[in-house]
């Protein structure tokens, strides 16, 4: 069975203002699996991360619950953090504290304590079930299609070729130029257009 | 909870939320920043698209209890 | 523009389009249709000679926003680039009616081909950068008021650029395109077609406060003794030396800016009365004008949305292009390998698109740095020992990631083979459709699995 370290979060006062979080971190201590829980003023902070790097090496965990705020904000800073820890970066699972439960019952401090331990709990068993998982690399052609030859093409495309790649404007008229050329002196300097 | 229940009154419904990561699990996201109150039965599990919502999982939910599911993509 | 053309590593496709993209990031398959241009660009010298012998000489010219004639075989301008002129085949009376063909005659380099086809080719890319630009908006249509674009005089900003060029069709001369005198007093109009959310578009297109000036200030500088007027809501002009601008043509220059707008411009004579209201004094007021200019708003290039969904990628309400994140990722779209440049974004004037369009190669380069990417591997596999071979996950894969494959086991001291999914992992972008459709659980999505989710759903369920 793995042994499964849960950090809480207080995220200052935007959780730990709402939810009990010693109360949850002794709830959550009694779920299957779990080997550690500490809690942190701001996880994703310097200090919080450091915290968390040592108590994965200290505990031997192998699979780490976040329980924070939303993975589309986090997740990838906590799946570096795990990583520099020796973990598979994809051995962690955020449990979100924040965006789905106190900020959004802030007037029911009960309710959103006991939806928290509800939402580490489905984290924890989904974290029980994680596996390590390999990036593979995929080869890179090393040649750029610029659509449209305006100012803005042909500046992307003289960048991209003077960095020593391919590149290939497209443009649907004659000429390349577009609006740009079209102009007569642009402000403020009154220099030409084309 | 259930719906039999005597004291139906405060009765909430316990819902089940399986939200696309892009669309519906930012909308919850947005939800909290902008402080949008609502009842805290509800539980979002999270999935990379509402195409990954097998009828099992839905079968599944309803067999462990739960009153509601909402598929948001 | 001619920094480009001679650039060894640029190669240019011009009358040329983007048909379709298949693949994905890093590895692009993009089928690119050449129009046909019936001139031989590898004989054509450029002279110029068919251009000035062609019997169709009254084409309105896109370029010159069709303030000016242009001819059949053509260069958009005198220094077009490349510098050789193609046949529009909807003008050309030799393509359309078998008539004429002087350019063929004249050619001294046998540059002419009538029998031109367009072309298709497919080539291969890594990254794929947008920078389609922009149209101003058709205001004719919504503003009835202003005459609807029937009146000759009142012209819109682009038009007004091609008149003060020396390149366009006056010489540089303003010269009003009715009667071809020199307006003495000329109005203004700003935000026709942008902060309108009952007739048009409710975004401020951005570069106009700035233009709109320097079309005043050129007017007071061509004209001597000409009278500016410029309607306007706000003046926005953030940017280095941009206020500075405004305010000299205002105070030095001595354009008048009436804040507020019009109401009605009407033909009166050879002038044009224009109606409207100075909000700040809280009166109309009446302007007796020979020319009036809209500063129209910009709006997405008219194939901007077609082409979205050619390459695959997202665009808003108005059919700019939308970006992956507003602050943090301003010049990639949400599909790997695509970004953005300039205009096709949203609206923004020149500094602005150079700065994006810069930004966008360095994303480019960046991709291009590494001999290979990693992937994500949040990807469907399929477990090819229960697979029966159904390929009911084949048609439901959005990104046609998912083929059969062929595989031979050792049954019973036999070789069998059978058909088995097989997830390309390059393209696969892991929503995990397949493993839905998957009748005997064999198509899993790593990070999200069958276990894992209903593990999740238990726990959720106590």
């Amino acid at each position: 069975m793995k042994r499964i370290g849960v950090f809480l979060c207080w995220c200052g006062s935007n959780i730990g203002g709402v939810v009990d979080v010693p109360k949850v971190a002794e709830v959550v201590r009694t779920f299957p699996g779990v080997a550690f829980v500490q809690e942190n003023k701001y996880t994703c902070s310097e200090p919080g991360q450091v915290a968390m790097v040592q108590a994965i090496k200290e505990h031997k965990i192998d699979a780490v619950v976040v329980a924070s705020c939303s993975p589309r904000m986090h997740l990838p800073t906590f799946q570096k953090a795990v990583e520099t820890a020796g973990l598979n970066p994809y051995m962690v699972e955020m449990a979100n504290l924040r965006e789905h439960c106190a900020w959004v019952h802030i007037g029911e401090p009960e309710n959103a304590t006991q939806k928290a331990m509800e939402l580490v709990r489905k984290a924890v068993a989904k974290v029980a079930k994680l596996e390590p998982l390999f990036e593979s690399y995929i080869p890179v052609t090393k040649r750029a299609l610029v659509v449209g030859g305006g100012i803005a093409g042909i500046q992307t495309a003289l960048d991209i070729a003077d960095s020593g790649h391919q590149v290939v404007i497209v443009e649907k008229e004659a000429t390349i130029g577009g609006r740009m050329a079209q102009l007569d002196k642009t402000f403020p300097t009154l220099d030409c257009g084309a | 909870m259930s719906v039999n229940e005597k004291d139906s009154s405060n009765w909430q419904p316990t819902i089940l939320g399986f939200a696309c990561n892009w669309c519906s699990y930012a909308g919850a996201d947005v939800c909290g920043v902008s402080r949008f109150q609502h009842p805290s039965t509800m539980r979002v599990v999270r999935v990379p698209c509402s195409g990954r919502v097998k009828p099992e999982f839905v079968l599944r939910a309803f067999q462990r209890g739960i009153d509601g599911v909402l598929v948001g993509g | 523009m001619v920094a480009a053309a001679q650039h060894p590593n640029i190669t240019l496709y011009t009358y040329s389009q983007v048909e379709s993209v298949g693949g994905y990031i890093g590895n692009f398959e993009v089928t690119i249709k050449k129009k046909a241009k019936y001139v031989d660009y590898t004989k054509c010298t450029g002279c110029g000679l068919c251009e000035t012998k062609c019997a169709k000489k009254k084409v309105p010219s896109e370029f010159d926003a069709f303030m000016g004639p242009r001819t059949a075989i053509y260069k958009p301008f005198a220094q077009a680039v490349p510098n050789k002129p193609v046949i529009d085949n909807k003008a050309c009376k030799k393509l359309l009616e078998n008539k004429c063909g002087v350019c063929e005659k004249v050619c001294p380099a046998g540059a002419i081909n009538f029998e031109d086809q367009d072309e298709l080719i497919t080539e291969k890319f890594g990254a794929i950068v947008m920078a389609t630009g922009f149209d101003l908006i058709d205001w004719g249509k919504a503003y009835g008021e202003y005459g609807g674009g029937t009146i000759p005089d009142v012209i819109d900003g682009l038009q007004f650029e091609r008149l003060v060029n020396a390149g366009g069709p006056t010489g540089g001369k303003i010269k009003r395109p009715s009667d071809h005198e020199i307006p003495q007093t000329v109005v203004f109009i700003k935000c026709v077609g942008s902060r309108d959310v009952l007739k048009a578009k409710s975004y401020c297109s951005r570069a106009c406060c700035m233009y709109t000036a320097k079309h005043a200030h050129q007017v007071i500088e061509k004209i001597k003794g000409s009278d500016v007027y410029v309607f306007y809501m706000d003046a926005r002009t953030p940017g280095k030396m941009y206020d500075e601008f405004y305010m000299r043509t205002r105070e030095v220059d001595g354009a008048k800016y009436i804040r507020g707008q019009v109401s009605k411009i009407f033909q009166d004579g050879n002038k044009l009365i224009v109606r409207g209201e100075d909000t700040l004094v809280g009166q109309s007021v009446e302007v007796t004008a020979d020319m009036v200019v809209v500063e129209t708003a910009m709006v997405p290039r008219a194939d901007a949305i077609h082409l979205a969904q050619t390459v695959g990628f997202s665009y808003d309400k108005d059919g700019w292009f939308t970006e992956a994140h507003p602050k943090l990722r301003p010049v990639e779209t949400n599909t790997g390998g695509v970004f953005l440049s300039g205009c096709c974004q949203g609206p923004k004037d020149v500094p602005d698109s150079v700065a994006q369009a810069s930004a966008a190669a360095v994303k480019v380069v960046a991709m291009f740095s590494k001999d290979q990417m990693a992937t994500n591997p949040q990807i469907a596999s399929c477990n090819e020992a229960t697979c029966v071979g159904c390929l009911l996950c084949k048609p439901v894969c959005p990104y046609k990631a998912i083929e059969g494959k062929e595989i031979t086991e050792r049954v019973h001291g036999e070789n069998v083979t059978r058909t088995v999914a097989s997830v390309n992992s390059g393209l696969c972008q892991g929503c995990g459709a397949c493993t839905a459709e998957c009748r005997s659980g064999s198509m899993n999505l790593k990070g999200f699995t069958n276990l894992q989710l209903l593990a999740e759903v238990d726990a959720a369920c106590l």
